[in-house]
């Protein structure tokens, strides 16, 4: 489980995190999603410990990453600054960290077979694909065997085959009881893997929600009379907003409630459903990101 | 501690940087040799005291390149971007560059050792060659030498401190190469009393050059630890409190 409580990092007068509390539990996915520079990969490194909190608190497992005895055991993580020595081989980049953590050699090699990279543990780093490196980056972080997973932006540089591959692996990882946090800008990356979103804005938290959460109670519906509609639903006070192409989303209503309303007001209903975790989503990060004014 | 160490010499090897720097410091250290032992003329003078402390001297030249294999021993870390898997895997910092000075001390030690050897082969055949007979019983010769691995090792601390510093490795070897190719040498010709104070002449009074306004062999070795020790202080310091 990770929590994530006040968290504030600055950067002179810049506030790259502000304020951010939030929680990852074990067993799901947690998209950590906002727009490039929202302060995600920020977010990581001090929960990592690899930047030091201005304040507020970034806890695994309810410790500080360098409060962990054999961090390795605990937490495995992928962060996009991470590189490789060009001139070393996969299995020796394993092999560093290993010795360094005290880890099994004897593991290396079945993992590399793990994440597809059996073909190419002989060869230097400096000749691998940038989906190949994705890929050793997370035979890294597999290492230990940790129960705590974070990867940022995972999906980088890999074709659809291993986009899928990842989202496979997330999905593999949580039903096995771990905590997974994956960031990423691209919503669709990760729509369909997340069990759980957190997403942030100029270092902030806009929206923190079960993914099951999303999909109850909200209701789409696209009418001939916008207007008339809105003031229809403003009577019957309810909780409601307009989504892009005159479509209407209300929440904590039932689609036979809307329908309802629609014919009292006199108008007529050309679209009406019930949202889909992954509309409600797109809405949710696209108001954030701004996307849907682009 | 001996995991990290251990993996820190896994680092050397699977990155091949020994493989032609420690080559590197002796092919330099012993053509400075031969090169000294040519310049002088006839027995009488390679064998006089002098004339020994003149040759072996320059088996002290390899050392500077230590010092760049002690830059990228901690530097490099962060030109491959591995520094972040490395503190993750050891977030309690101050153990890892503890473990580059130990590493980088045994580099300097180890390739002093050698660069030693070696020139004291060379010189010896040059001597024959050259109808001298070299003096393996004079201390003088076992001192220099002994110099020589002090100097190599001393370098090296050095270096790992001056990259834990600057992490940006090209500059940190810029800023070394500067400062012992060209600006400790026109310190040295304008003052030499500040001079002899200085880290590379320090060394050269290690190696027993036979120059004047040179420390004690003893004080130099007292002064190079403690550019060394600083270096090592100051690399700690920030590599445990900079972000990564």
């Amino acid at each position: 489980m990770i929590e994530v409580r006040a968290l504030t990092k600055a950067f002179g007068a810049q506030r790259a995190v502000d304020e951010l509390s939030f929680t990852a539990p074990a067993g799901k996915v947690t998209g950590f999603l906002g727009p490039n520079g929202a302060g995600k990969t920020t977010t990581f490194r001090c929960l990592l410990g690899l930047a030091e909190p201005t304040s507020g608190d970034a806890l695994i497992g309810g410790r500080p990453y360098g409060d962990l005895v054999s961090p390795r055991r605990h937490v495995g993580a992928v962060l996009e600054s991470m590189g490789f020595h060009p001139a070393r081989t996969g299995r020796d980049h394993l092999r560093v960290i290993a010795r360094a953590a005290g880890l099994d050699a004897a593991g290396i090699d079945p993992l590399l077979e793990v994440v597809g990279l059996r073909t190419a543990v002989d060869r230097r780093v400096g000749a691998y694909s940038l989906g190949m490196r994705q890929r050793l980056g997370i035979a890294a972080a597999m290492l230990g065997d940790p129960q705590v997973l974070v990867l940022d932006e995972p999906a980088n540089g890999l074709d659809p085959g291993g986009v899928s591959w990842i989202r496979r692996l997330l999905r593999l990882w949580a039903d096995e009881g771990r905590t997974v946090v994956v960031s990423s800008h691209l919503l669709a990356e990760v729509a369909q893997v997340v069990d759980r979103v957190v997403i942030i804005n100029e270092g902030m938290l806009v929206a923190e929600t079960d993914i099951a959460a999303l999909t109850a109670d909200r209701v789409t519906v696209r009418v001939d009379r916008a207007d008339l509609m809105q003031s229809a639903l403003r009577a019957e006070g309810a909780d409601f907003e307009m989504l892009a192409g005159g479509v209407i989303s209300i929440e904590g209503r039932t689609t036979a409630d809307i329908g309802g309303i629609a014919a009292r007001a006199g108008v007529t209903v050309t679209e009406l459903g019930q949202m889909s975790a992954g509309q409600t989503l797109e809405a949710m990060f696209l108001a954030v990101t701004g996307g849907d004014r682009r | 501690m001996m995991n990290l160490v251990s993996a820190e010499w896994l680092k050397l090897r699977t990155t091949r940087l020994l493989h032609g720097m420690i080559p590197a410091t002796v092919v330099l250290s012993a053509a400075a040799v031969a090169g000294a032992v040519l310049s002088l003329d006839g027995a009488a003078e390679l064998e006089s005291s002098e004339g020994i402390r003149r040759v072996l001297s320059v088996t002290g030249t390899g050392a500077l390149l230590m010092l760049l294999v002690g830059i990228m021993i901690s530097a490099g870390e962060y030109r491959f971007g591995t520094a972040a898997d490395t503190f993750l895997t050891t977030p309690r910092r101050h153990r890892v560059v503890l473990a580059k000075l130990i590493v980088g001390a045994q580099c300097g030690l180890g390739a002093g050792a050698i660069t030693s050897i070696a020139c004291i082969g060379i010189a010896s055949l040059l001597y024959n060659i050259e109808g001298a007979t070299f003096p393996f019983g004079d201390a003088d010769v076992w001192l220099t030498l002994a110099g020589t691995v002090v100097y190599s090792t001393l370098f090296a601390v050095l270096g790992v401190g001056l990259g834990s510093v600057i992490r940006n490795q090209t500059l940190a070897v810029a800023v070394a190469l500067a400062w012992f190719a060209v600006v400790e040498h026109i310190l040295v010709n304008l003052a030499p009393d500040i001079g002899r104070w200085l880290p590379a002449t320090a060394g050269q009074a290690i190696v027993r050059t036979p120059l004047d306004d040179l420390l004690s062999p003893l004080a130099a070795v007292v002064l190079l630890s403690a550019y060394g020790a600083a270096a090592a202080v100051a690399g700690l310091r920030v590599v445990v409190t900079r972000d990564t």
